[in-house]
């Protein structure tokens, strides 16, 4: 316990998955508003306007949230993670640099005039305003992934004479398929849970039996988005990521499948508890030659399992692994259901009537965030022992001039703050709600 | 390229020193120019939309050092680990302030916020003045280019130094001071009534305190880094600096006691940027001092990223930035503040 890189690990682990429940719903959000500020600009329908001057308020304050919950982030790699950022700061340092010059500006420059500035622009400028915040926050996301990408799969660098490493090709490091599959993974992830939300709420009016032109607007728009994301999400997204862990992460997929042994025909576990001390899956309920498929396109592939690597290379907590991955995709086949049945429902004309299918869409709305965090998790562990796959161990990286002591403390204070803004934030996020769709503004 | 990095740096903190100086000071001067609820909403409406673009500046040169120095940042920001985490939360109750005040209409909550605003601004200049005089008095950097600092050891500021010592608590109190007029400058210009008022005279009260810390904290700086004023006798840039100085501070004074709000405010920008400037040229190519042994303080030239990473940032900043001041001339121009 009086080791300092489980505690900056603990501590970016907590910052991060907290940080990170804010920018999934406002990135999830943001095309939704978009596109209700186009439709109430091309047809004048009050309804749209509507919508979008809703969300928006719940989308400030979720923003607001998510702004000042991150910018410990980009400074825990100078603070917690020193040795890390002198290795390889000359290549991650430039996308994180760009978040910051590109993204960050073109956000926070427009955000207060998108939430404020409804009636103080000119609805053209509004909507500029709206697509400024869309884009930033989607960049952001953007540059994010590529630094993340790298430390999954690292390209377009060079390894310097001492020993630290260089950028070779930005063209490449951008390039970076890891980089690609994982954005469209991730963005798509990031609407299923701000559709979800939005359907989520208008279920809630329905049942209610208020605001229902609104709840009418937010079940449909919810929905078909919903549908959309959930199924892209799972495929091609989804189903790429698992064939770049498959071919680039060999022990992260050995461990998300709790598959201990080598072998073809290697299967899909629906459920089952990983026994790493025995080295076997307990209870399992399995789909024979399902993993083979979708990792390898054929049933008869051969997977390799944990045993056919080395030690030092398995993930470091393959337990935690197995079941954030298999919650992740458990989820997702879900939320495709779920939005399935909304559609058609909708489809037929009869989903205000379905109460059982509205409460279900209610009481889904945490499901989305919580696959989304099981999601990184899968991600960040997959990727242990290694900071840099392949390159550079985590426990290399920690900060040498920084106690356990101190990382316990700002941890400890990083948990009581958050305890507090997550406070203010679900008071402040019932009150809208509570309020509702109504017209008079605010401020 | 190096020096050209150098002073994209040197531009950035300078600008979010500008644009978070006037922020940070009208949130110090909270409850000293607003006496009311009605007053103090007048301060952030003062402050605007545009606060949180202001904070960037701070995290994009953040990022910035990230790419062109990064042994630079991984040794600052370890080596002022609790402070930096500080600096940190504050900014975060900063901004929760600002954001939780309006959303109830209720006096007491508004006065909660209220107080956390002023007090995380006030801490946030004390750290940043701190902050500033660690740099040019140095840290302990020992050979591996490591230090961990304590908060205070014995005051002194030589060897084995804490954050805290006479010279940083003189240059604490002295950015408190300038970021205090810069702000009143701020709300002078920006506001009407009585806030508007009450700034200008909060305002005429300070510069003349700023500009007698001034002098202190230039002597004090002598006695514990000479060589930043031997540094800044060959560098023209340096010149040009200490003559933004000296018109910004003589600005900011006489026009304050006039009247001309707009003047002494620009005056009062030029000699933030005066003093940053002749700092930044002086201590070059020293970018952390070592208190233990000169030897093994970090230079920008051995601290910088590799030629192609550096050329490559520098190529794609001025895009950046202006596209950056592109987003701020929009809502400058087609935002109007108090339109209902």
């Amino acid at each position: 316990m009086n080791d300092p890189v489980i505690w900056s690990r603990l501590q970016f682990a907590f910052t991060i998955t907290y940080h990170y429940l804010f920018p999934q719903l406002t990135m999830g959000l943001a095309p939704l508003l978009v596109f209700w500020k186009w439709r109430a600009l091309r047809t004048g329908e009050a309804r749209y306007a509507q919508a979008a001057r809703f969300w928006a308020r719940i989308f400030g304050l979720t923003f607001a949230v998510g702004v000042v919950t991150g910018i410990p982030m980009e400074f825990q790699f100078g603070t917690n993670w020193a040795s890390f950022s002198r290795f390889s700061g000359n290549v991650i340092g430039q996308t994180l640099a760009m978040e910051g010059m590109f993204a960050f500006f073109l956000e926070s420059a427009m955000i207060g005039a998108f939430v404020l500035g409804e009636a103080r622009m000119t609805p053209r400028t509004h909507f500029l305003a709206a697509v400024g915040v869309a884009a930033g926050s989607w960049l952001s996301g953007f540059f994010i992934l590529v630094t993340n990408a790298f430390m999954q799969h690292p390209v377009g660098y060079a390894v310097a004479a001492d020993g630290r490493l260089h950028l070779a090709s930005l063209r490449a490091y951008l390039d970076n398929p890891w980089a690609l599959v994982m954005f469209g993974h991730n963005q798509m992830a990031a609407l299923v849970t701000g559709s979800l939300s939005v359907a989520a709420v208008g279920a809630w009016y329905m049942l209610r039996g208020a605001h229902c032109d609104q709840a009418r607007l937010y079940l449909k728009d919810g929905i078909a988005a919903g549908l959309l994301a959930s199924i892209l999400v799972a495929f091609p997204t989804g189903d790429a990521q698992a064939k770049l862990v498959a071919r680039l992460q060999g022990p992260a997929l050995a461990a998300m499948e709790g598959r201990f042994h080598s072998g073809p025909r290697a299967e899909i576990n629906l459920i089952g508890q990983p026994n790493v001390a025995e080295q076997r899956l307990d209870n399992p309920i399995r789909v024979p030659g399902l993993l083979s498929f979708l990792a390898f396109g054929n049933v008869q592939s051969d997977v390799r399992g944990l045993d056919d690597f080395p030690r030092d290379t398995w993930p470091t907590d393959i337990e935690v692994l197995y079941y954030s991955f298999h919650i992740m995709a458990g989820l997702g086949t879900v939320f495709i259901l779920l939005m399935l049945a909304g559609a058609v429902q909708a489809w037929r004309g009869r989903l205000q009537e379905s109460r059982p299918l509205l409460w279900l869409i209610l009481l889904s709305f945490p499901f989305p965030f919580i696959a989304n965090t099981a999601g990184w998790a899968a991600a960040e562990l997959g990727r242990q022992p290694w900071l840099v796959y392949g390159l550079f161990r985590t426990e290399q990286g920690a900060s040498a001039a920084v106690s356990a002591g101190s990382t316990v403390f700002t941890l400890i204070g990083f948990v009581g703050l958050y305890f507090v803004v997550g406070l203010l934030y679900l008071a402040l996020f019932g009150r809208e709600l509570g309020r509702g769709p109504v017209e008079a503004s605010h401020d | 390229m190096i020096e050209a990095a150098y002073t994209v740096l040197v531009v950035m903190l300078t600008v979010f020193l500008v644009l978070e100086g006037w922020d940070f000071g009208a949130g110090l001067l909270h409850f000293v120019v607003g006496r009311n609820e009605a007053e103090r909403s007048a301060v952030l409406d003062a402050i605007g939309p545009l606060w949180l673009w202001n904070e960037v500046w701070l995290v994009a040169f953040g990022g910035m050092t990230f790419v062109a120095f990064p042994s630079v940042l991984a040794s600052a920001f370890s080596g002022f680990y609790l402070a930096f985490f500080l600096l940190l939360w504050c900014l975060i109750l900063r901004g929760v302030a600002i954001e939780a005040r309006n959303q109830l209409g209720d006096p007491l909550w508004r006065e909660a916020w209220d107080v956390t605003f002023a007090a995380s601004s006030l801490l946030l200049a004390v750290l940043i003045g701190a902050a500033l005089g660690n740099v040019i008095r140095g840290v302990p950097l020992d050979s591996r280019g490591n230090f961990a600092i304590p908060f205070f050891t014995d005051f002194g500021v030589r060897g084995r130094v804490g954050i805290l010592d006479w010279y940083t608590l003189s240059t604490a109190t002295f950015v408190v001071s300038l970021f205090a007029a810069h702000g009143a400058s701020f709300l002078a210009l920006k506001t009407a009534g009585p806030v508007h008022e009450r700034s200008g005279q909060v305002a005429r009260r300070l510069w003349p305190v700023v500009l007698v810390l001034l002098a202190a904290t230039a002597v004090e700086t002598a006695i514990v880094r000479p060589d930043l004023f031997t540094g800044m006798t060959h560098r023209p840039a340096a010149w040009i600096a200490l003559a933004a100085v000296g018109a910004g501070a003589s600005t900011a004074l006489v026009c304050q006691a006039s009247g001309r709000d707009r003047a002494a405010f620009a005056g009062s920008c030029a000699l933030i940027s005066g003093l940053m400037g002749a700092g930044a040229a002086g201590v070059f190519p020293v970018m952390l001092h070592s208190t233990l042994a000169p030897q093994d303080s970090i230079s920008a030239y051995a601290a910088s990223t590799d030629a192609y990473s550096l050329r490559l940032a520098l190529i794609w900043w001025p895009f950046a930035v202006i596209l950056s001041l592109g987003y701020f001339w929009f809502v400058f121009r087609h935002y109007r503040p108090g339109a209902r």
